[in-house]
């Protein structure tokens, strides 16, 4: 490796560093991470509410709907926070008057948000697969016992699952550090983020809108296939259920697609997140 | 190695836009100068006279407008120019859950030391600004002055060729600037060129070598400090090894009037007269 590529890594592993030592010391990640996991916890305990469904089905939903709600808030305004504390604490006038350029100081501040979120959710997914694994003990042995068939589960399919989840909040992170990287205030990108994040998560309406015959207009058209490609879909990762309770009804190369996608526009949004911050005012 | 100056600016021009009209705000116009190798420069004005807007363009953290700056031979705003450079920001602010020692070592892994290089060198620049006791305290028990020597520190520890110091002594007592004017007295004995932005006129006095003074934005004055402070248009007389009778002379003459000849040398005036001089009706006044 060229002794400038090896040089610069080294400056993007230390601003990861300090990122990921600054956003693990603030109450904020501590307060979600024990929210989040109280609530995969009590969904043991409320299991009875399962609406018909099966009782590892629910507590499935319970902790993917945990993961998926506060890994997005964590990410969209943990990266934002991280990003703002630099500026408005003037330390990214240190930082970037030392030989580190405005786009390692940008990936670096990914990949540490990203690293957090990474501890976030591996807990969280840890602690739901104690969880499940328990509970499918205790239903087997029961199933057994009257002759009916054991539930699924797949430990693996739940933590490719949380991998899955792991880039969606990547490809959230970038997304956000991009609209920073523009933005003047740390309400605004939260605001902006948050948007594009909720437009992300609905992104496969305007796909399968496009898809079937219909009479919209050629603007329409037009806004919809434009956005299909600016906003990712991030619907395509939450395939905890099948991947976990039904690994089988997973579709070939499902996974292997939005892990791609996500990577592609992660390495799209730092790019455009960095074209703009050089122009930024320090 | 490069030669040539430290610094050299030509033309250098900023202008801000303001409001939703963009308003144009000239914030440095057409500056020119150039900073020799190992010396130390003070760069003099008022606040709001455009001195650290040009100190940001210098280290690329602000783009100009218009005009031309290289560091050391090199285009500014590069890597090879930042890594030749030290630069301790007007009022330090660094994280605080770091202790000083892990913020120096940060620095320096920052600046390309190497990783078996990183802990003399963190030693060394902790030694030179009187920080090793308080090396393992987080920066957040720090008072002002120990703010400052850690920036300067951190300023240092990768042996940058160029150091910049934005008011290194703002909100420091007089020990402590005191401290830290040695402290710039040692690092041009080591051959580094000093570029020092400070209020503290005295001090600029005595550390620099050369001066510039800005205002509103325009360099009014720049110059060897000995050069820009002598009267020219006045003269002392000092006298040595005179004939008895010149002297007897002379001294008679003087006598008359109560005076006596011991030197012949040009007057000074103070840094800070010809500072309140050029820079009139100061807008921080």
């Amino acid at each position: 490796m060229p002794d400038f590529m090896k040089a610069s890594l080294t400056r993007i592993s230390w601003m990861t560093r300090l990122t990921f030592l600054e956003a693990i010391r603030q109450r904020f990640f501590a307060f979600l991470i024990l929210l989040s996991a109280a609530l995969v916890l009590s969904s043991v305990s409320l299991r009875f509410l399962d609406f018909g469904h099966g009782e590892l089905k629910f507590v499935c939903d319970f902790g993917f709907g945990g993961m998926f709600l506060f890994g997005s808030v964590l990410a969209v305004v943990m990266s934002a926070q991280l990003f703002f504390a630099e500026m408005d604490n003037r330390t990214a006038l240190t930082l970037l008057a030392k030989p580190v350029s405005r786009t390692e100081f940008l990936v670096g501040k990914f990949l540490g948000v990203w690293l957090v979120l990474g501890v976030f959710i591996f807990t969280l997914s840890t602690l739901l697969g104690i969880i499940l694994w328990a509970r499918c003990q205790e239903l087997t042995v029961a199933a057994i016992e009257v002759g009916k068939a054991p539930p699924e589960l797949s430990i693996t399919g739940l933590f490719s699952y949380t991998g899955m989840q792991w880039a969606r909040l990547g490809v959230v992170a970038a997304m956000i550090l991009m609209v920073a990287s523009l933005a003047r205030t740390f309400l605004f990108t939260v605001i902006v983020g948050s948007m594009l994040v909720v437009a992300g998560q609905l992104q496969w309406l305007a796909q399968e809108t496009l898809l079937k015959p219909s009479d919209l207009n050629i603007f329409s058209k037009l806004l919809l296939t434009v956005s299909t490609y600016i906003i990712p879909n991030l619907q395509q990762f939450n395939i905890g259920d099948a991947l976990t309770l039904d690994h089988g009804s997973v579709a070939d190369g499902a996974v292997t697609l939005a892990l791609f996608s996500g990577s592609c526009y992660i390495v799209v949004f730092l790019f455009i997140g960095s074209l703009m911050f050089q122009r930024r005012e320090i | 190695m490069k030669t040539g100056p430290a610094i050299a600016v030509k033309g250098l021009t900023k202008d801000f836009r303001i409001g939703l009209r963009g308003l144009k705000l000239r914030a440095v116009d057409n500056v020119s100068f150039e900073i020799p190798r190992g010396q130390v420069f003070g760069l003099l004005g008022p606040n709001g006279c455009g001195k650290s807007t040009t100190l940001k363009i210098i280290l690329g953290l602000v783009s100009p407008t218009a005009g031309e700056v290289s560091i050391l031979g090199f285009p500014f705003a590069t890597t090879s120019a930042r890594s030749r450079t030290g630069f301790l920001p007007e009022a330090p602010y660094f994280h605080k859950f770091l202790t000083g020692r892990e913020l120096v070592a940060y620095c320096a892994r920052l600046s390309g030391v190497k990783s078996e290089s990183v802990n003399p060198a963190v030693e060394e620049a902790l030694a030179l600004t009187a920080m090793t006791e308080a090396g393992d305290r987080t920066i957040g028990t720090y008072s002002k002055g120990m703010l400052q020597r850690i920036g300067l520190a951190q300023a240092i520890v990768h042996d940058p060729e160029l150091v910049i110091l934005d008011e290194p002594t703002a909100g420091v007592d007089p020990l402590g600037s005191a401290a830290i004017g040695q402290m710039i007295k040692a690092m041009k004995a080591k051959g580094k060129t000093i570029v020092l932005c400070s209020h503290l006129l005295g001090q600029v006095e005595q550390v620099c070598d050369r001066i510039a003074i800005m205002d509103r934005g325009k360099l009014v004055l720049e110059g060897r400090v000995d050069d820009v402070l002598t009267r020219r248009d006045q003269s002392i007389i000092t006298v040595e090894n005179l004939t008895p009778e010149a002297r007897r002379a002379a001294e008679e003459i003087l006598a008359q009037h109560g005076a006596r000849v011991t030197s012949l040398t040009h007057p000074r005036r103070s840094l800070d007269d010809l500072f309140r001089e050029l820079v009139t009706g100061s807008r921080d006044a």
